[in-house]
């Protein structure tokens, strides 16, 4: 559905993308994940047709977005990050609005309209002036605009953005929804967002993409070894010394907090330590209190991902 | 076509749902009333010399102040306010043409430019209950007025749109529009007072005060419309160049 090949855009010598290349197929939903200023929303905006590439090729649907823009355009249901509406308008207007310059033939406008106002929870706002809705309900309105024309691809940025946890839920079960019908190419820096919405994720940092894949597999490669929560009581730097010298630690983190000592053990392959912990506080005769293996989250791998190389400090736009 | 005329609906509706076009209704009609009250006084003085098209439009300084006000105020948000609440990325992103969206917005305001000058219509009627003799007015000269206010407010319209297109910021739009119209207007006195005789062929060429002289004369003549109709050409074709480049500039 998309592909993108070396694709790179400058801002003057200050490269926003650089040097990208990833391919989405259809019927999938890819979270594009990475700090701000890491290039996202100029790749979006690529994507889309409001930017053009400094170089490199992007096709969506087998067309190329710098020679047949329209054709592209068509296909796609972008959302911008900031939603923007025009606020002097009523929901009705706006998406007859919206979807008649999307070229939706006008016997399908009525009832496309009704079952998209339906999906996103609409039914009763049609006649609400946009300027006077709360923030979800303007993010149903983008989202209604976006799917208003049934596109193949939708590209939604940080959809959920400053959303109460309540409507964080729902916009997050509409997508989930709009995953049987639509290609989804969604961005976002809130982690348990993505792992729970996308089938495999994109994370780019300064502008490069440095991983591809599911999350479960993402935290397996790059999560790298285990983490090993313990409690213990008895001298800390004895217990420093010889955390340190069980095999394949790379790190012990430990404090003193009264009597327990407690520490977290990150090991560099994956094995699990706890018996060896265990049979070394019993030898040494120190209590115990807390033995357990922790699982590394999403969020631990990204920011090894992104900070391993940095961030850049502000989105441009 | 339908796509077209959509965006033209929206554009003129977004005049309505602001206060803007109320305001500049309200002082638009002020001040060519003021240019109406000064012609009957003429008249009843019997003091007027030429036609009245002319007295009212061409020669009235309030004609003038009602242009250079009013179309700065109509173009200011055209492009500016899209750029600043962000809908110029939902609008840019959907399958329109660059060329679209800014004749769109050029024919809506253009649109609205017209209708504000429809109740000046009844000035004519009012002048021919007011007279004993009938209405001192000639009807050709009513009708190339307008086509003359027509043309010039299109030339000045589209480039109150390109002053629109290149900020978010609808009052730096309507300073920018209203100086270079200001220029335009003060142009128009060259060939009166110049005195090289190039500069003063220069002038009668292109200043819209001459012009709207001979328009209000009855006067219909092929130079000035097709200057306006080229110049109107001309800035929208720039208007889209600067829509576009947002694609490629840093």
């Amino acid at each position: 559905m998309i592909s993108v090949t070396h694709l790179t855009k400058r801002y003057g010598r200050f490269a926003a993308v650089d040097d990208v290349s990833f391919e989405v197929g259809r019927g999938e939903v890819v979270g594009f994940l990475g700090p701000n200023g890491a290039g996202k929303t100029t790749t979006m905006r690529i994507l889309s047709g409001y930017l053009s590439a400094t170089a490199g090729q992007v096709q969506v649907a087998g067309y190329d977005v710098l020679t047949h823009s329209l054709d592209v355009r068509r296909r796609i249901g972008y959302l911008p990050e900031s939603v923007p509406l025009y606020p002097e308008m009523r929901v009705d207007e706006y998406l007859r609005f919206r979807a008649r310059i999307k070229q939706l033939p006008s016997r399908r406008l009525r009832s496309m309209l009704g079952e998209v106002k339906e999906r996103c929870g609409l039914q009763q706002m049609g006649r609400e002036v946009i300027g006077r809705l709360s923030r979800g309900y303007r993010q149903r309105v983008g989202l209604a605009d976006v799917l208003v024309h049934d596109p193949e691809l939708l590209i939604l940025d940080e959809p959920t953005l400053g959303l109460d946890p309540n409507q964080n839920r729902q916009i997050r079960n509409l997508i989930k929804q709009l995953a049987s019908r639509h290609t989804i190419l969604l961005c976002t820096h809130i982690l348990p967002e993505a792992e729970l919405t996308c089938k495999r994720l994109l994370i780019i940092n300064r502008g490069r993409i440095v991983a591809s894949d599911t999350p479960e597999n993402l935290k397996s490669t790059f999560g790298g070894g285990n983490r090993i929560r313990i409690e213990i009581k008895g001298p800390l730097a004895d217990v420093h010394t010889a955390m340190t010298a069980l095999p394949h630690v790379h790190r012990a983190d430990l404090r003193e907090d009264g009597a327990w000592i407690h520490g977290l053990i990150e090991t560099a392959r994956e094995v699990d330590l706890r018996p060896n912990i265990f049979e070394l506080v019993v030898r040494r005769g120190w209590h115990l209190r807390d033995l357990s293996l922790e699982n590394r989250s999403l969020e631990d791998v990204y920011i090894e991902l992104t900070q391993a190389t940095g961030t850049r400090e502000e989105e441009r736009s | 076509m339908r796509v077209f005329l959509t965006l033209m609906r929206r554009e003129w509706m977004s005049f309505f749902l602001s206060p803007v076009a109320y305001v500049i209704f309200v002082l638009f009609l002020i001040l060519m009333g003021l240019s109406f009250s000064m012609l009957i006084g003429l008249l009843s003085e019997g003091s007027q010399s030429g036609s009245v098209m002319r007295q009212l439009l061409g020669e009235s300084l309030f004609f003038w102040l009602a242009m250079l006000m009013a179309i700065p105020a109509i173009t200011m948000r055209q492009f500016a306010e899209e750029k600043n609440i962000g809908t110029i990325e939902s609008l840019m992103t959907a399958p329109l043409t660059d060329g679209q969206v800014v004749l769109a917005k050029f024919c809506g305001g253009l649109g609205f430019f017209a209708l504000l000058w429809l109740p000046t219509m009844a000035y004519a009627v009012l002048l021919a209950q007011v007279s004993p003799a009938g209405a001192p007015i000639d009807h050709t000269a009513m009708i190339t007025s307008y086509l003359g206010i027509l043309l010039i407010g299109a030339f000045y319209l589209s480039i109150g749109l390109l002053a629109s297109s290149l900020t978010r910021n609808q009052a730096i739009a309507a300073v920018i529009t209203f100086v270079v119209l200001c220029g335009f207007f003060f142009w128009g006195f060259v060939p009166y007072y110049a005195r090289g005789a190039t500069l003063q062929e220069i002038g009668r060429y292109t200043s819209a005060v001459v012009h709207m002289m001979e328009f209000s004369r009855g006067v219909i003549d092929t130079r000035p419309i097709v200057f306006y109709l080229a110049g109107t050409a001309w800035t929208l074709f720039m208007t889209m160049k600067v829509l576009e480049s947002r694609k490629w500039r840093a």
